[in-house]
């Protein structure tokens, strides 16, 4: 069974520590994230992005794709033009006018794209392989003649015959590339495939290797972390994942991934995470879903009793960040999962104390009330449901002492 | 519809109506909870979760009725290891029991404040309940991805011993990755008989990837939601956990996919929830095509850019203009509209579209390229300064 070859594979691999420092960011949120049907950014909004990923840390920003002109042309000069810290990269078709267009931005890198896949290049391009080839090898030179930094881009590199996919990486090495972006541009590898697929290439050609995967199949990240383990050095993120159809590698997934279950501290300031995901979500017209990994506004809120109660003694029973770490609140509701212990810590941060017998049956109350709106409590219809069960409490024990 | 399933089978069990439900401020009604039972089973979801008996009438009641509904397709009920617990599945009619134990450390210590041998005795009871009421039941270890494997072995031994229908672990803080859980799962299956069942969230991203992580380690089942609804970022999405054995693995579970999309918004309706429009498999942008070199690759041939078509799971193909469209889009949407554009044409009204589209930050509805085209042709005509009758050939 292939598992079994790749797990004696992963397990001699499993005792070399990945140094953070080799592994870098190459966010796309402006070119493959703007690209998402539907989304078109301002230039001021892509500005705003541009500096908030290079102060939370990212290496290299994808800024959009100069042969568009317009616009697009003006906001990726601008980016250039704002002296960050990352480096600022052009995506290309291979094609000389788009590479002289990005030199005209004033980036210091350039991707330059075409699919290596046969049925891309018979049914979109109409192309052949060795032309594929030739103009890898003239649009690499081309570029490195401005001295640019040069990612070649092969699309579809999941469809792609292996054996073309080396020569595809051969050419663009022996050109002078500077790395190979693997595209897995259908989403369709699962993550024991991606490692070797991606091993296979870094043992025969050597050429450094950025991830590029989609979330068709729900597995960018694991896909992207696959590539990493396999030795590839660059991961192509966006925030949100966003991106075309189901969307790209999220960065804020990716980085989180990596520090709490590879224990990759790549040292990104995450608290400004929550901050960056949402100026995307406004900027891109969509909604941050509440449950969204790592910075969903519902992550840390809890309903369920013996979740709720677990996190409340000892946040490390639910927990492996903690909320601070995104930038995120915990707090505690009251529904149709709640509990005694969970009544009685939320009724303690509204200021009110509750026996343990009267949290019990308050909770009760506080279920079916729940169950009849479909819905957890307010605050506010907490509070007021304690009082009127505190107000019937208190009447029955009167009419009590009354009848004797 | 009957659609042959593999020889290779995966089971699936889906947790909507329960560890969906859980999900804070999440809120079925009773009615909703049994036209979502009964979707999935008529879809051919094998196995349901259907709720928790233990938390209060209102539950029991719904489970009772969905019980008496009939179904095709098996259906659990979900307890602690409490006897009490097991005492209400038996109140509702449960024939299928799931029963859950955390079996981590620290949750021993912290949440039980107990030791391992009060796990075990607590195991032992509840399994005992469950036999003298001739339940069929499911073990489940809460946290066990943190749970010391020697002890998670002497957990799964004595549930086989005892007849347990299955093992299920659970990655509760979602701490591996597909590499760990297949190496966890692979240990695991090779050491016992008793079939293992996978739980993930996917609070990293990776519930999807970990689950067929599970299965390629040898475990015979998964835990899935519509939507991956569930306690924080969810679970593993049914949805995508059933495409992906079969695109992925070439595993056929003989479901029908095509209402995938259907469930989906009927559960996002139940939830309070939207689905978001680039949501794996059922999001309606999973479809829509924007991008000139993605549309024309479509156009020519969608195979360029879609793995299946879009009727599979209930959904339309679309091709949207906006500031990404190249002019294949123009001409192709225009055919839709019944005009034929001549290259210039094509490429003129995409410069206005294009520009329009950064204007207004959006993509551009049917209409407006309608009346884009009206304006260019208006336009045109004033040019000239005289009425040009070719124009509407």
């Amino acid at each position: 069974m292939k598992g079994i070859d790749l797990f004696t594979e992963f397990s001699q691999k499993a005792g070399t520590k990945i140094d953070p420092r080799d592994i870098k960011i190459d966010d796309t949120t402006l070119r493959d994230g703007e690209q998402t049907a539907g989304v078109v950014f301002a230039n001021e909004e892509k500005i705003q992005i541009a500096k908030m990923l290079d102060k939370i840390g990212v290496h290299q920003i994808e800024a959009g794709i100069p042969t568009m002109g317009g616009e697009e042309k003006e906001a990726i000069k601008k980016i250039a033009s704002l002296g960050l810290g990352c480096s600022i990269l052009g995506w290309n078709r291979a094609v000389k006018s788009d590479i002289d267009a990005s030199v005209e931005c004033g980036v210091d890198a350039v991707a330059i794209s075409i699919s290596s896949s046969d049925i891309h290049i018979e049914q979109k391009l109409k192309k052949s392989r060795e032309w594929v080839l030739e103009s890898v090898r003239e649009c690499v030179d081309y570029a490195k003649g401005y001295n640019l930094y040069v990612s070649v881009n092969a699309e579809d590199s999941s469809r792609s015959d292996m054996e073309f996919l080396l020569s595809f990486a051969r050419t663009a090495r022996d050109a002078g590339a500077d790395r190979l972006r693997y595209c897995d541009t259908l989403g369709i590898l699962d993550p024991f495939e991606t490692f070797i697929r991606v091993k296979t290439i870094i043992d025969i050609i050597g050429i450094d290797i950025e991830m590029h995967t989609h979330n068709d199949f729900g597995m960018a990240i694991a896909n992207a972390i696959a590539g990493i383990k396999a030795g590839a050095t660059y991961v192509n993120t966006t925030v949100n994942g966003l991106g075309e159809r189901a969307g790209n590698a999220a960065f804020e997934e990716f980085v989180m991934a990596l520090k709490y279950i590879e224990g990759i501290d790549m040292g990104f300031d995450t608290k400004y995470l929550r901050s960056l995901s949402e100026y995307v979500a406004g900027a891109s017209n969509r909604v941050l879903p509440t449950w969204k990994p790592i910075v969903g506004g519902n992550l840390f809120v809890y309903e369920s009793e013996s979740k709720a109660s677990g996190v409340l003694i000892n946040p490390g029973t639910y927990e492996l960040f903690s909320n601070k770490d995104v930038g995120l609140e915990r707090k505690i509701i009251l529904g149709k999962y709640s509990g005694v212990n969970t009544v009685i810590y939320k009724l303690d941060t509204l200021g009110i104390k509750i026996s343990r017998n009267d949290a019990e049956e308050l909770a009760e109350i506080i279920r079916n009330k729940s169950v009849s709106l479909k819905r957890a409590l307010f605050d506010s219809e907490i509070i007021e449901t304690y009082k009127s069960y505190k107000n019937k409490k208190v009447a029955k024990t009167t009419a009590k002492k009354g009848g004797k | 519809m009957a659609i042959a399933k593999s020889e290779k089978y995966v089971n699936i069990i889906d947790t909507t109506l329960r560890n969906g439900e859980q999900t804070a401020g999440v809120v079925f009604s009773k009615h909703e909870k049994i036209r979502i039972a009964g979707m999935l089973a008529e879809i051919g979801i094998p196995e349901i979760e259907i709720g928790t008996p233990a938390l209060g009438a209102f539950e029991r009641e719904a489970i009772k009725e969905i019980l008496n509904e009939d179904f095709d397709a098996k259906l659990f009920v979900y307890c602690e290891a409490e006897p009490g617990h097991l005492e209400y599945a038996v109140e509702c009619g449960a024939k299928n029991v799931i029963i859950n134990i955390s079996t981590s450390d620290i949750h021993i210590k912290e949440k039980y404040k107990k030791n391992r041998t009060w796990v075990i005795d607590k195991l032992r009871q509840a399994i005992k309940a469950a036999r003298k009421n001739g339940l069929n039941f499911i073990i489940s270890a809460e946290d066990a991805t943190r749970t010391d494997l020697e002890f998670l072995l002497k957990l799964i031994s004595i549930s086989e011993k005892k007849g347990a229908y299955r093992f299920r672990i659970c990655d509760t803080v979602s701490r591996l990755d597909p590499f760990r859980t297949f190496l966890n799962i692979s240990t695991i299956t090779s050491a016992v008989k008793i079939p293992i069942e996978v739980y993930n969230h996917n609070d990293f991203g990776m519930a999807t990837a970990n689950g067929m992580a599970g299965i390629r380690g040898g475990a015979s089942s998964l835990v899935v939601s519509v939507g991956g609804l569930g306690e924080g970022t969810g679970n593993a999405a049914m949805e995508e956990i059933v495409m992906a054995l079969k695109y992925l693995e070439n595993i056929e579970l003989g479901i029908d996919t095509s209402k995938f999309r259907e469930i989906a918004e009927y559960v996002a309706r139940s939830s309070s929830r939207a689905i978001p429009v680039w949501k794996a498999i059922v999001g309606t942008n999973v479809f829509a095509h924007e991008s000139g070199i993605h549309a024309d690759g479509v156009i020519k041939n969608p195979k360029n850019y879609e793995v299946f078509n879009p009727k599979e799971v209930g959904l339309t193909r679309q091709l949207v203009v906006g500031k990404h469209s190249g002019s294949h889009t123009i001409l192709h949407k225009f055919r839709e509209f019944n005009i034929d554009l001549t290259d210039k044409e094509a490429t003129d009204l995409l410069a206005m579209s294009r520009e329009m589209s950064i204007d207004l930050k959006r993509t551009l509805f049917d209409k407006e390229l309608v009346y884009i085209y009206k304006e260019y042709v208006k336009k045109n005509k004033n040019k000239k300064g005289q009425p040009e009758a070719t124009d509407a050939e």
